[in-house]
């Protein structure tokens, strides 16, 4: 917080300086004023930023981003093609049984999300995953290839149109199965079967436009009874579901006969016309999808109504301010955000960069002034990774299998326990954050469980898994911080050592002292257990898991 | 840093917290047993069933013409006649009913009086009919159908209005002070943090499946230099912030580290049980509450209310290959919570029953069902007044009295009822049952009466 308040000060300072540039008395006559140039950007600021945009700040990356400037580097990674998952499980031998698979899946989503040049895409990706989810834990077990291609698909499409990505998300084998609209066919009254509300519901529910009614600065439309207004009733919810039917693996032999194989997992699902309801269909905002059409048209006229809802933009404001910067976003943040994610400027709307740039730009996402709201938990898996990208986190076998992650820290790539994700938007923890009305959705896998777990992951990562360590397992990921011990007898150098590299510097005295106290009780020849105690500090401490 | 006042605090207030405008406080109307002790020990076991059971196919009507309005309503979906497992309820109706043949335990503990079903019953604000619903001339919980609506309605029994507590929860917060003696709260979660047991007052402590884990690196022992390493982390986590997410995160260490060091040596000393569990999410669980329960003395627990949850319910697809896994499960897992509070000699002290977010459609989807309202819900032990059945069942009908579309059954029993009289069994006066179930003066029973 102290550095914060410097921020701001320089900030101004920089201001001022910029203003009163040039001044002098034989200044040239005044003509269009040149743009400030702007603020030099510090390393705290450069933390904090890194932390909201990539899978953890980094000493060298927060030097790039010095060096670059903010908006450079955000549109520098705009440009950077999809580190991808799926060519490297199809480089793999095929094992006997699929799900064998998906410690490799979990492994280059790490490789990817702590070496990927391309950090923001792979951020915004995550953030997409958490909010069209689709899971391994459930139906989709047996499908790797299916789940990474589907966050391939993700990735490529997260700086692209929100149109495109749900049309993806929609036609996607993994969500076909995950939401069961993949086998949905029309229905048949004589049996008393009707088409599959699921997808319908979540599509909607959400991805895209949520329960009720918001004004585009995220705050719900009220009724005149002071009630918010259902953004849908279940006349809607049916009339996608018969949008949604006839659908099912692309080239199977017939509709019926349609099984999961290794290549159709990873094709958009196909039309079959005779399971597809051709009535007409309600739609939102009062409209209707006309009788008669195929069902790709259908689709298309289905998700464009979606799209055009003015929900959305406000919607996925929320979601992904909440995902990158802040859990708590004013109005204010909420509108210009879901303004731009309305027309990005040249008049495109769903344009899901701009949206990203946004965000990331907001002057609420580095508040001059500092408000104990601002900011949100950071993400136990994001702690993890900040932790082996600074420590440079290996293994013997160059692999990061690490499929337990859901276990240990409660959240894991396409790892979620449900649709509704490994926590809601909405979570209040009891207590102050309740009792003001805001929300901290990360607290809600932080219980006396998972904590303990993460704490219990990150003793055995510091005092085990380390580089010192003779007995490594192949796949043991482990970090390294030989830098660490070449000054590990100067407890101040050490503190600060690690300070630098995981805090920016910015450590309180609380924990300063604290490790202080703990090196003195350590012997000056134990260089490793006195590392390995101040990394473990830092990394379990709250200002750790905090993002500011 | 500048440091904002409340008033800011609040002026800056969230768009995405607008859904959870602030309720008032709920007015305790007075302390259970008058701020003195129990003199006994009881337990309520949750059984949250994730994603909507399919309950109808566990309770099917046997006899000959109702079932063949189910089986004409259920189509593909229907559990065979012949495959039901008979059940003789205490009291004879006029219509038989038999189990899903995975259901096993249950007949088992319905047929020796230990365990009874409470039909269709489901969150509701006020008695509703098919035409009342239609006509609108009733208030209906918000977002009908809808996961996890629903189940913040079962686990609030919030009506239309938000709330941030749970019915557990608020029960919590009305005998604090009479339990003010107990070593671990309350409420306790197996399944992760839930709305049902948030509260005011009070903490729900979440526990893994297994129960309390230790932190590695801490000791009691003063002579080792790990007993350090506790002091001084927890230093750490007391120590002011100044960010709110901080504080909620360094809260969350604080609890965790007083509760396992309590609850762990505590459940060190439980007895071995000899009942075996299934090998399940949910037998892990149970398993755990029963050692739990056994080490009630040295905890000093007088009044607890376990959460304990299974999922995969959410049968859209492949309902007739899951339905014996999913239903079998619940039924082994109780049957076998059940067994083992008898061993411990506590079976009339310990109360469990299901809950789930709805029923499911009677109409398939194909090879599944979708989100529909009402259904049947298990209460077992033996201070349960079993072999019996409460409530109505429903005429399955497609289209019938209490069909909203699709073989959406609107429940005939509040979730407020249910709630109520578990509620009044576990200690909390009558003239407290509003504050957990704040509908219930809506309805004629406030006790159903399954409870002794």
């Amino acid at each position: 917080m102290r550095i914060l308040r410097l921020i701001s000060i320089t900030v101004s300072f920089a201001l001022t300086l910029a203003g009163c540039g040039g001044g002098g008395a034989d200044a040239p006559p005044p003509g269009p004023p040149p743009p400030p140039p702007p603020p030099p950007v510090m390393k705290l600021e450069a933390y904090q930023f890194l932390n909201q945009s990539s899978f953890g700040a980094t000493e060298a990356d927060a030097q790039v981003v010095i060096d670059m400037g903010i908006e450079a580097w955000i549109d520098d990674q705009l440009t950077k093609p999809a580190s991808l998952q799926l060519p490297h499980l199809q480089a793999l031998p095929r094992p006997q049984f699929l799900f064998q698979l998906q410690p490799d899946r979990v492994d280059i989503w790490f490789r990817n999300v702590l070496h990927g040049e391309d950090q923001l895409r792979q951020r915004v990706a995550f953030a997409l995953s958490e909010i069209m989810v689709v899971s391994q834990l459930g139906a989709l077990t047996n499908t790797p290839y299916g789940l990474a291609d589907y966050y391939d698909m993700l990735a490529e499409n997260a700086f692209g149109n929100y149109r495109d990505l749900i049309e993806e998300v929609t036609l996607h084998p993994s969500m076909g199965v995950y939401l069961s609209m993949l086998g949905n066919e029309k229905p048949n009254p004589a049996l008393n079967i009707r088409p599959d509300e699921n997808y319908a519901r979540e599509l909607m529910q959400l991805f895209s436009i949520g329960l009720v009614a918001l004004n585009n600065d995220g705050t719900q439309v009220l009724d005149a009874q002071n009630q918010p207004i259902p953004t849908y009733d279940q006349a809607i919810i049916e009339g996608f579901a018969h949008v949604y039917t006839g659908w099912t693996y692309a080239g199977s032999p017939s509709f019926q006969q349609a099984r999961q194989t290794d290549s159709n997992q990873v094709i958009p699902m196909q039309l079959y016309p005779a399971f597809h309801d051709t009535g007409a269909k309600q739609v939102l905002n009062g409209e209707m999808i006309p009788a008669g059409q195929l069902g790709d048209q259908d689709l298309s006229d289905a998700l464009d109504n979606v799209f055009n809802h003015p929900n959305v933009g406000p919607f996925i404001a929320i979601r992904l301010i909440q995902r990158l910067t802040t859990s708590n976003p004013s109005p204010g943040y909420v509108d210009r955000v879901a303004s731009v994610f309305n027309n990005n400027g040249t008049g495109v709307r769903g344009d899901i960069g701009a949206v990203v740039k946004a965000i990331l730009m907001d002057a609420e996402a580095r508040p001059a002034l500092h408000m104990e709201i601002d900011g949100k938990v950071k993400e136990p898996i994001l702690r993890v990774t900040q932790l082996w990208r600074s420590y440079d986190a290996v293994s013997i076998s160059g692999r990061y299998p690490l499929q337990a992650a859901y276990i240990l820290f409660g959240q894991g790539p396409l790892q979620s326990p449900s649709v509704f994700n490994f926590f809601s938007p909405f979570h209040a923890p009891p207590g102050e954050i309740r009792n003001a009305s805001l929300v901290a959705p990360e607290l809600q896998i932080a219980t006396e469980y998972l904590n303990t777990l993460f704490t219990n992951f990150m003793f055995f990562q510091c005092f085990a898994l380390n580089q010192t360590n003779t007995d490594l397992q192949d796949d043991d990921i482990y970090i390294d911080f030989a830098e660490e011990m070449a000054i590990a007898d100067d407890a101040n150098a050490l503190i600060d050592m690690v300070a630098e590299k995981l805090l920016a510097g910015q450590i309180s005295d609380t924990l300063r002292t604290e490790i202080a106290g703990m090196l003195a009780l350590i012997p000056l020849e134990d260089s490793a257990v006195r590392a390995a105690e101040t990394i473990y500090f830092v990394v379990t401490s709250p200002e750790f898991a905090y993002q500011m | 840093m500048k440091k904002i006042n409340r008033r800011d605090f609040l002026v800056k207030s969230s768009a995405a917290a607008a859904a959870f405008a602030a309720t008032p406080g709920v007015a305790y109307s007075q302390v259970v047993g008058g701020g003195g002790n129990f003199t006994d020990y009881r337990a309520l076991v949750c059984v949250f069933l994730f994603g909507g059971n399919d309950s109808f196919n566990l309770l099917v009507p046997s006899s000959d013409a109702e079932y063949n309005v189910y089986a004409q309503a259920r189509q593909n979906l229907a559990v065979a006649q012949a495959d039901l497992l008979p059940i003789t309820p205490a009291v004879p109706d006029v219509v038989d009913f038999g189990l899903h043949p995975s259901a096993t335990g249950m007949q088992t503990l319905f047929q020796n009086g230990a365990a009874a079903f409470v039909a269709n019953v489901g969150p509701l604000v006020e008695p509703t009919t098919k035409d009342e619903f239609f006509q609108g001339s009733v208030t209906l919980p918000p977002q009908l159908f809808s996961h996890n609506d629903q189940q913040d309605q079962w686990q609030s029994l919030r009506g239309n209005a938000p709330s941030s507590t749970g019915w557990a929860g608020r029960m919590a917060d009305l005998i604090r002070t009479s339990v003010a003696d107990q070593q671990m709260a309350t409420n306790a979660s197996l399944f992760g943090s839930n709305l049902f047991q948030s509260a005011d007052e009070t903490v729900a402590y979440v526990m893994g499946p297994g129960g309390p884990i230790q932190f590695e690196g801490f000791s009691l022992d003063p002579n080792n230099i790990l007993f350090q390493q506790r002091e001084a982390f927890r230093r750490v986590v007391d120590a002011q912030y100044d960010s709110i997410y901080e504080r909620g995160f360094a809260d969350v260490q604080k609890r965790a580290i007083d509760a396992a060091e309590t609850v762990t040596a505590a459940i060190a000393s439980a007895p071995q049980l000899n009942t075996v569990f299934p090998q399940s999410q949910l037998g892990t669980q149970l398993r755990t509450v029963a050692r739990l329960i056994a080490v009630r003395d040295q905890l000093q627990m007088q009044r607890q209310i376990f959460f304990v949850a299974m999922g995969g319910f959410d049968s859209h697809d492949d309902q007739i290959q899951n339905q014996p896994g999913l239903l079998g499960g619940i039924s082994d897992g109780i049957k076998a919570f059940y067994d083992a509070t008898v061993e411990l000699g506590i079976s009339d002290s310990v109360t469990t029953f299901t809950q789930s977010d709805f029923g499911r459609t009677l109409t398939s989807n194909g090879d599944g069902t979708d989100h529909a309202w009402g259904g049947n819900q298990i209460v077992v032990g033996d201070a349960v007044f079993g072999q019996r059945m409460y409530g109505s069942y429903p005429l399955l009908q497609i289209d019938g009295p209490e069909d909203v579309g699709g073989g959406r059954i609107i429940p005939s029993t509040s979730a407020d009822q249910f709630a109520a009289t578990l509620a009044k069994w576990f200690g909390v006066d009558d003239a407290d049952l509003g504050v957990v179930a704040p509908n219930i003066n809506n309805f004629a029973a406030r006790d159903l009466g399954f409870m002794v």
